[in-house]
C-alpha cells in the first residue's frame, strides 16, 4: 500500500524521525513492523523492516537510523512523497499483566517500538512503568522520557543501560525491551539471574516479512529455528539460545 | 476482445491457465500469500524444497542483499514430506492452480522415496527434481553437476511417478545444454532453469563471510541476463519444455525468457518485494501479446531464434 510522507526529519545524529499519513484502514501493536519499498525500482532490491515508533489517528510513525545504502535513501525521501508498505507484521508485546512491576529497556534505534508500547501502556492500560534507554553519546538520544544512559557518560547515568537498570529489577519485574544483541544477552543473563520475566523484540535480516524466505531465523532453546518476522519479533527471552546470537 | 488472447501452456498431460509460477523457495507452501494475491490467477506453483525427514537448515545469518540481487543459504529447511501432506496441503484445497512440489534428496533412494509418497496425491500435479541446491552440503548441486548422475537420478524418479517430472538445472556448470540433455534422456518431461549462481559476501568487519554456510545462491534481477542466456542455449538442444527462473521481477524479463525459449516461467526473489507480482507479470504478458496482435503466448517461445 502506498502512503504519503507527512514528515521526514533528522531527530538526532544519524536519526530520522518518518512520519506517513495513516489510512486508518487497520490497527497495530506495540511491537509489530512494517517492510517498507525504499525505492519504486529494484535497488535497493528488498524491503527493510521498521518497528512502529508511534501510531495514532493521523500518522504511522518510523524512527530509523541511517546505517547503509537503503537508509541513507529514505534520508532523502520528502514529504509529499509516497512509500510502499506492507503490514503491520508480526507479533507485537501482546497483552501486559497490570499487576507486574514493568520496565521498557531500549538501546539505541531499539528504543522506537518502546515509545509507541509507552504510549499504549499509558493511554489503553493505565499502568504504570519505569523506562531506561541507553545509547553511545548525548546526540545520540531522541527519547524525551524515561532514564537515560549513555556510554561516554555525556548525559544521565554514565556506562550501560543494563547496569543502571539491573539494581531496580527482581522477581515481579517485567521487562519489556529491544536494543542491540549485545546488549540483550546481557539484558537477558540478569533478567536470568533476578528471575524476572522479559519480552524481547528481535531484530534481523529479512527478505520477505511474511514468513516464507526463511531468512530471519533465530534459534530456540529446543534446538529449532523460529522466524523473527512471523512467530516474532517480540519474543518470551526463555525461549531463545542466547548463546548463539 | 475480451480473452482474445491464449495465455494457456501445456507440459505433459497438464494445462496451465497461464505460464506464470512461482519458484520453490519463495512462496512458501502457498497458503502465506492467500493474503496478499489471488492464488488462483497462477498457473501454478513450485513449494518450498521437500525431503523425506523434516530439515532444519543453514545457521544464521542466512541471507544478504546484494546490488539489485540477494544471497541466501536457507539450507532447504522444511517440513519434511509427510507433515506437508497432512498439514499443508489441505490448505490449498480450493485453489484452483497446479501445485508442483519441488523434491530434495541426499541420495536416489531418497528421491524415489519422496516420488513414492506423493503418487498417490491427486493435488500435486507434477514433480520438480532439485538437483541443484549449492547450499546444502550432500546432495543437490552435487548430482546437477555430472549429466551421468542427472540421467540415472531422472529415471529412477521417473520410474516410481506416473507424474509429470520437471529436473531443476544448476547455472553453476560448464555447459548447462548437456546436462539438461541427460534429464531428457533420463525421461524428463520438462526442465527448470536456472537455479541460483553460487556467491559470497564477506564483512570487512569481521573480516569474514558473512554467511553462516560461507557461500549463498545468488538470485534476484542482478542474475537474469545468465538465466535468458542459459534457456536460450538449451533451447537448441532439447525437445521438452524449459521453464525459464531466475531473476525475472517484470513482464519484460518474462517475455525475455518465453523469446529465448521457456515455455512457462517461475518468478521468485520478486516475491519478496511485491507478493503481488506474479499477477502483475501476468497483466503484463497478456497486454504485450495483445498490443502485438500476437493470439497465443506459445507463438513467442523461442522466436528469439528466428533472428
Amino acid at each position: 500500500m502506498k502512503l504519503e510522507i507527512f514528515e521526514n526529519k533528522r531527530v538526532a545524529k544519524d536519526t530520522f524521525s518518518l512520519k506517513i499519513d495513516n489510512p486508518a484502514l487497520f490497527d497495530a501493536s506495540p511491537g509489530q513492523f512494517f517492510m517498507v519499498k525504499i525505492n519504486d525500482f529494484d535497488y535497493p532490491l528488498l524491503r527493510r523492516p521498521f518497528s512502529i515508533a508511534d501510531f495514532n489517528d493521523r500518522h504511522i510513525e518510523i524512527i530509523y537510523k541511517v546505517v547503509g545504502e537503503g537508509t541513507k535513501i529514505l534520508a532523502s525521501k520528502q514529504k509529499g512523497e509516497f512509500l510502499d508498505l506492507l503490514g503491520p507484521l508480526g507479533n507485537g508485546f501482546g497483552d501486559i499483566e497490570k499487576n507486574r512491576r514493568i520496565f521498557l529497556v531500549g538501546g539505541g534505534i531499539g528504543a522506537a517500538p518502546l515509545i509507541y508500547l509507552s504510549n499504549v501502556l499509558e493511554n489503553m492500560y493505565g499502568v504504570n512503568y519505569k523506562a531506561y534507554f541507553g545509547f553511545n553519546t548525548k546526540d545520540e538520544v531522541y527519547v524525551d522520557f524515561g532514564k537515560t544512559a549513555t556510554m561516554d557518560g555525556s548525559l544521565g547515568y554514565a556506562g550501560n543501560v543494563v547496569d543502571m537498570v539491573e539494581p531496580e529489577l527482581d522477581e515481579n519485574s517485567l521487562v519489556l525491551a529491544c536494543g542491540p544483541t549485545l546488549m540483550l544477552k546481557r539484558l537477558a543473563y540478569v533478567c536470568y539471574q533476578k528471575k524476572c520475566d522479559m519480552k524481547v523484540s528481535l531484530e534481523s535480516r529479512m527478505a520477505c516479512g511474511i514468513g516464507v524466505c526463511l531468512g530471519c531465523v533465530v534459534e530456540t532453546i529446543d534446538k529449532d529455528f523460529k522466524r523473527v518476522c512471523v512467530e516474532g519479533p517480540v519474543f518470551d527471552y526463555r525461549e531463545i539460545e542466547w548463546q548463539t546470537l | 476482445m475480451a480473452n482474445s488472447v491464449n495465455l494457456t501452456v501445456k507440459l505433459g498431460s497438464l494445462i496451465f491457465k497461464n505460464p506464470v509460477l512461482t519458484a520453490s523457495g519463495t512462496f512458501g507452501y502457498a497458503a502465506e500469500y492467500k493474503k496478499y494475491m489471488d492464488l488462483n490467477a497462477l498457473g501454478g506453483f513450485v513449494v518450498k524444497g521437500l525431503s523425506v525427514k523434516p530439515k532444519k537448515g543453514n545457521k544464521p545469518p542466512r541471507i544478504v542483499e546484494t546490488p539489485c540481487g540477494m544471497l541466501n543459504a536457507i539450507g532447504l529447511q522444511n517440513v519434511g514430506i509427510d507433515r506437508f501432506i497432512k498439514e499443508k496441503l489441505p490448505l490449498l484445497e480450493d485453489v484452483d492452480a497446479h501445485i508442483i512440489a519441488n523434491i530434495y534428496g541426499t541420495k536416489a533412494d531418497e528421491f524415489v522415496e519422496l516420488a513414492d509418497k506423493l503418487e498417490h496425491i491427486g493435488r500435486v500435479s507434477a514433480l520438480e527434481v532439485n538437483v541443484s541446491c549449492p547450499n546444502v552440503s550432500k546432495g543437490g548441486a552435487l548430482f546437477g553437476k555430472n549429466p551421468n548422475d542427472v540421467f540415472s537420478l531422472t529415471s529412477s524418479v521417473k520410474k516410481h511417478t506416473s507424474k509429470p517430472v520437471i529436473v531443476k538445472l544448476t547455472p553453476n556448470v560448464d555447459d548447462v545444454a548437456a546436462i539438461a540433455t541427460a534429464a531428457c534422456d533420463g525421461g524428463a518431461d520438462a526442465v527448470s532453469l536456472i537455479n541460483t549462481i553460487t556467491g559470497m559476501v564477506i564483512d570487512t568487519k569481521t573480516k569474514k563471510p558473512f554467511l553462516a554456510n560461507r557461500t549463498g545462491g545468488l538470485s534476484g534481477p542482478a542474475i537474469y541476463p545468465v538465466g535468458v542466456r542459459m534457456v536460450y542455449e538449451v533451447y537448441e538442444k532439447i525437445k521438452v519444455p524449459i521453464i525459464g527462473v531466475g531473476g525475472i521481477y517484470n513482464s519484460d524479463i518474462a517475455l525475455q525468457y518465453l523469446m529465448a525459449g521457456a515455455a512457462l516461467i517461475e518468478i521468485g526473489t520478486a516475491n519478496f518485494t511485491n507478493p503481488n507480482i506474479t499477477v502483475e507479470i501476468i497483466k503484463g504478458i497478456k497486454e504485450f501479446l495483445e498490443g502485438e496482435n500476437i493470439k497465443s503466448v506459445g507463438d513467442i517461445v523461442g522466436i528469439a531464434h528466428n533472428a
